[in-house]
């Protein structure tokens, strides 16, 4: 066999090797065909105007105060008014057209769930008190993800009715008027509550990691108390929970169920994900440039910002490289102000950002919900799981997509994670890692509609299964599990690329080196030592396939026959009274999946389950 | 018959060249050491034979096959990793058989080999443990074993005796000997350790920044030393910059402060030569071929059965090292001494930049 240069440069492998060839192609070019090309597909209409290359669209929301009204902002974020006969505080928010309206809900909901993750991480990594393990579990319960039915319960937590009147209003009198919270102000409620759970891995992580020895330094130098923790302790803990914080900025753009649950109020709508979304619903306004131009302003803010998190981040890191085995963790004993705002501040701001989750489950197993509580315990909603047909089927259905998602998935982040962390000299190395985690900063919406676009119009799949406009054949399944591969693909990658790196070269280069060749390397060395990492990233991509919402409700929502469950759940809580129900026994379905998911990780693969970070 | 050929291996790194163009023979049945300084290329040119890497240009040959890109699993040159690369998911046995497996040898003399292998480094009765629950020195030995038991055609050894305490390497350094002896294989084997290079090896190639100094057995290193470099690098020595005033054929004079020594073999060019004289060769006692230095005691080390006598001479410091006489207790600093060494034991090398 002869060296050849292209294969160096572009593979990394001075002799041509199929195994790595694939590991780089197969990945390069599935990412390419169902990421690249259809965005870049349906963004090319962005600039079309009357066939010829323009900034029409983009003059056309920009120039239009619907879209962009920095000046003169509608509505008021609060106002007096009647609810049932009684005086509230209805809160709404101003509205400063879809694209304003949706950074400014991304941007407070980014500092909230800041404010929130940063300080239960905080005293969850620092501070050793009575209950604190409670309070471990109970931090666990925000994060299992139940689309559509945890906003619904928030709505009602919020409603002058709801919780939250019930407890602040009429029984500890802090109120001077019942509150209302809606429109735009409750969605950035309803994602601070749902998202903040990332913020708080991503900063207990970082409060973890951090090398005692220098905050003893600092110590033994003169610094105390908050001294210390701003001078030092948050500085290095702050890369960790900037990640987190634009991973949930990200998430807050793209986010459907608030807007959709919260749409009674007019000003909910006025976000870019939910216009992109009712166009898209809509129909008649399927392949708008002008909606294929707000999707790319979106698409745009969206990777801006991932971005600049992984530069930062991957300068930080590089700065602050501290070497060092394991350490024990400082933990310290609350003082007594601490503990009271412990348990009279931070446990309340805990029980209620966990009452989404507990109401879907009151939801589920009750008839109706019109006051403060759930009332008429019935069983019904959950039986209906497995005996009535439709809801029994989206459950297969969603079954099917995910696991047939998952190996793809798996194929992908393996040859991925190997070819990008093994052979980093290659040209396409970092290509490829960028491609396998830029799926995080891809709106789901942007990737139903393009896949709308590209698949009703580019030649290969004009007319098959996969195109939406062919109403005969159309099979939205194929359509989602390419979507859930794509969008889902971080998860798993992510997770088996830090298996691979910390596998040392040299075992498999012994491998090899003892006559193995590099698939027999690959399987009977590699694999066996990774296998945790797989599992783990497997069952977290498949947890996140179940509950994935975007393309669901779009492109899966386009034969009831074939709807995952998400479509479903939105459907129920848009339809009659009482659906709604039936919607959170879907939602305890995903819950018992994701623990179970959980406990099976933690069983199996003794590791802590995680979301996913940006690093 | 194995022996091993580099010619004019050249190797870069994102622009940084490891090898600068390496040849050496490596004859059959020879303990063959790369001897240099960290980062000089040794592991670079071991991994180059090991065909885990591929040199830029250059040939390597086994025999009179030709071997440059041959993959690194079809080539039966066996590398013995620094970090012994031991599987933590098989155990001492399952990594020791794996190179038999792979030739899909029946079940029995798999069983038998691997046996033999683990008799030969001293480890049977461990076969069912795991790489964790083993020493340092026995994952060691775990990997020899697992490089044994396919029967290289030549065995690579990298560093392979840095990570353990000073008893256990110098035990382990006689085993290697004793099997490679017993085998009758060829190895390479790489060292920054001079002295470990002089115990183990029947040649020594000694690198420099990507480039081989000098080729030859331990004595011809140590005594005739080529380059500077060289003889600097193989344990503790004198090097004195001196300048060539007076040449007589292959004799010359050289001169260093206000001292001039004469009669020196000397068949170099440049006139900066540097004078290398071993600290045992300097005696107090004048003998028949010697010139003498007159200076000052600096330092006295006493080290048990020798002592060393640091003398000042102008500026120039030089270490005598000398049995511990009675005659050497009674120096004290700052005494006068006289240095005598004889004439041939002072090695004039041209001065390297
Ligand atoms: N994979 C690599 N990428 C970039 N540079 C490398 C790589 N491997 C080696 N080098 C460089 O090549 C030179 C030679 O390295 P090599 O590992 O061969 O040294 P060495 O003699 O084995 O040193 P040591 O005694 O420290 O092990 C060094 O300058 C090193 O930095
Ligand atoms: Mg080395």
């Amino acid at each position: 066999m002869r060296v050849s240069k292209w294969s160096e440069r572009f593979f990394g492998t001075p002799l041509p090797d199929p195994v790595v060839m694939v590991s780089f192609l197969f990945p390069l070019l599935y990412l390419i065909a169902f990421l690249v090309i259809p965005v870049i597909v349906m963004l090319g209409t962005a600039f079309k105007y009357n066939g010829h290359l323009s900034l029409y669209w983009f003059k056309s929301i920009f120039g239009s105060s619907y879209y962009f009204n920095p000046l003169h902002p509608q509505g008021s974020f609060v106002t007096l008014t009647t609810y049932n006969g009684q005086e509230v505080y209805y809160f709404s928010g101003l509205d400063f057209g879809v694209v304003l309206n949706s950074i400014i809900v991304s941007i407070s909901v980014m500092i909230l769930t800041t404010i929130l993750g940063t300080t239960f991480a905080f005293i969850m990594a620092r501070y050793d008190f009575p209950g604190k393990n409670i309070m471990r579990i109970l931090l666990f319960i925000p994060l299992l993800v139940t689309p559509f039915v945890n906003v619904v319960v928030v709505q009602k937590m919020f409603l002058p009715n709801g919780l939250i009147n019930w407890i602040f209003y009429q029984h500890l009198h802090i109120l001077p008027k019942p509150i209302w919270i809606d429109g735009l102000v409750g969605v950035v409620i309803a994602q601070t509550i749902t998202y903040y759970p990332i913020v708080y891995l991503n900063a207990y992580a970082s409060f973890i990691n951090i090398d005692p020895s220098l905050e003893e330094q600092a110590e033994n130098l003169g610094s105390r108390g908050f001294h210390l923790f701003r001078t030092v302790t948050f500085p290095l803990a702050l890369p960790g929970i900037a990640a987190g914080a634009v991973l949930v900025g990200i998430f807050s753009l793209e986010d459907l169920a608030a807007p959709i649950v919260f749409q009674g109020s007019a000003i909910a709508k006025k976000l870019m994900s939910y216009q992109i979304y009712s166009s898209f619903v809509s129909g008649f306004a399927i392949g708008n440039p002008q909606m294929a131009a707000l999707a790319l302003v979106m698409l745009t803010i969206a990777l801006i910002m991932f971005l600049a998190i992984r530069w930062y981040v991957g300068m930080k890191q590089y700065a602050m490289l501290s070497k060092g085995g394991r350490w024990k963790p400082r933990v310290a004993k609350p003082k007594w102000w601490q503990a009271l705002l412990i348990a009279f501040v931070a446990v309340p701001m805990l029980l209620i950002t966990i009452f989404p989750q507990i109401g879907v489950i009151l939801l589920a197993f009750s008839k109706s919900w019109y006051g403060t509580w759930p009332t008429g315990f019935t069983l019904d909603n959950m039986k209906a799981l497995i005996t009535q047909p439709d809801v029994e089927r989206v459950i297969l259905n969603s079954l099917l997509y995910s696991s047939v998602a998952i190996v793809i998935i798996i194929l992908l982040s393996l040859t991925a994670s190997y070819a990008s962390g093994r052979f980093k000299k290659a040209k396409l190395a970092p290509v490829l890692d960028s491609l396998a985690t830029i799926p995080i900063a891809v709106p789901g919406i942007v990737i139903a509609m393009s896949y709308f676009f590209f698949f009703s119009t580019v030649p290969p799949f004009k007319g098959t299964i996969l195109d939406p406009t062919n109403l005969i054949q159309f099979f939205p399944g194929a359509a989602l599990i390419l979507a859930y591969s794509i969008r889902r693909l971080p998860f798993a990658a992510r997770s088996i690329a830090a298996g691979i790196q910390q596998v040392h070269v040299s075992l498999e280069e012994a491998a090899m080196n003892l006559g193995a060749g590099r698939w027999k390397a690959l399987t009977s060395i590699l694999l066996p030592l990774i296998s945790l990492n797989l599992l783990g990233g497997a069952m977290l991509s498949f947890v996140y396939c179940m509950s994935e919402t975007s393309v669901g409700i779009t492109l899966g929502s386009i034969n009831s026959t074939w709807y995952p469950i998400t479509a479903k759940m939105r459907e129920l809580i848009m339809s009659a009274v009482g659906s709604a129900n039936l919607a959170a026994a879907l939602g305890v379905f995903l819950m018992l999946v994701q623990i179970t998911a959980i406990v099976l990780a933690n069983v199996i693969t003794k590791q802590r389950y995680s979301f996913i970070g940006l690093t | 018959m194995v022996d091993v050929k580099l010619e004019n291996i050249v190797k870069t790194f994102d622009g940084t060249t490891a090898l600068k163009g390496i040849s050496l023979h490596i004859k059959h049945r020879e303990l063959f050491t790369l001897l240099g300084p960290s980062g000089c290329g040794k592991s670079t040119t071991l991994r180059i034979i090991a065909g885990l890497d591929y040199p830029d240009s250059g040939h390597i040959y086994f025999g009179d096959e030709e071997v440059t890109y041959l993959p690194s699993y079809q080539r039966g040159a066996v590398l013995v990793f620094q970090n012994y690369a031991l599987w933590p998911h098989m155990t001492v046995f399952d990594n020791v058989a794996y190179g038999l497996k792979l030739k899909k040898l029946p079940k029995e003399e798999i069983r038998r080999k691997v046996e033999w292998a683990l008799e030969l480094v001293k480890l049977k009765g461990f076969e069912n443990r795991y790489p964790t629950q083993l020493s340092g020195g026995q994952q060691q030995r775990v990997a020899i074993a697992r490089a044994l038991v396919v029967e290289p055609k030549v065995l690579l050894l990298d560093e392979p005796l840095s990570n353990l305490d000073a008893k256990l390497r110098l035990e382990m350094r006689s085993e290697i000997r004793r099997i490679q002896r017993e085998l009758g294989i060829t190895v390479i084997y790489v060292t920054h350790d001079q002295e470990e290079a002089m115990a183990i090896s029947d040649r020594i190639a000694v690198m420099n920044v990507g480039t081989v100094e000098q080729v030859g057995t331990p004595k011809e290193i140590y005594e005739s030393p080529r380059t500077e470099f060289v003889a600097s690098f193989m344990g503790k020595t004198n090097v004195i910059p001196a300048k060539v005033v007076d040449r007589q054929g292959d004799r010359v004079t050289v001169e260093f402060e206000s001292f001039r020594l004469d009669g020196l073999h000397y068949s170099g060019d440049s006139d900066k030569v540097v004078l290398v004289i071993r600290p045992e060769r300097i005696k107090l006692k004048p003998g028949e071929n010697t010139v003498s230095l007159e200076g000052k005691v600096d330092l006295i080390e006493y080290y048990g059965f020798f002592t060393e006598v640091v003398g000042i001479f102008g500026e120039t410091r030089l270490i005598a090292r000398t049995i511990s006489d009675r005659e050497v207790a009674n120096l004290r600093p700052t005494q006068p001494v006289t240095f005598y060494i004889d004439r041939d034991d002072i090695i004039v090398l041209p001065k390297q930049l």
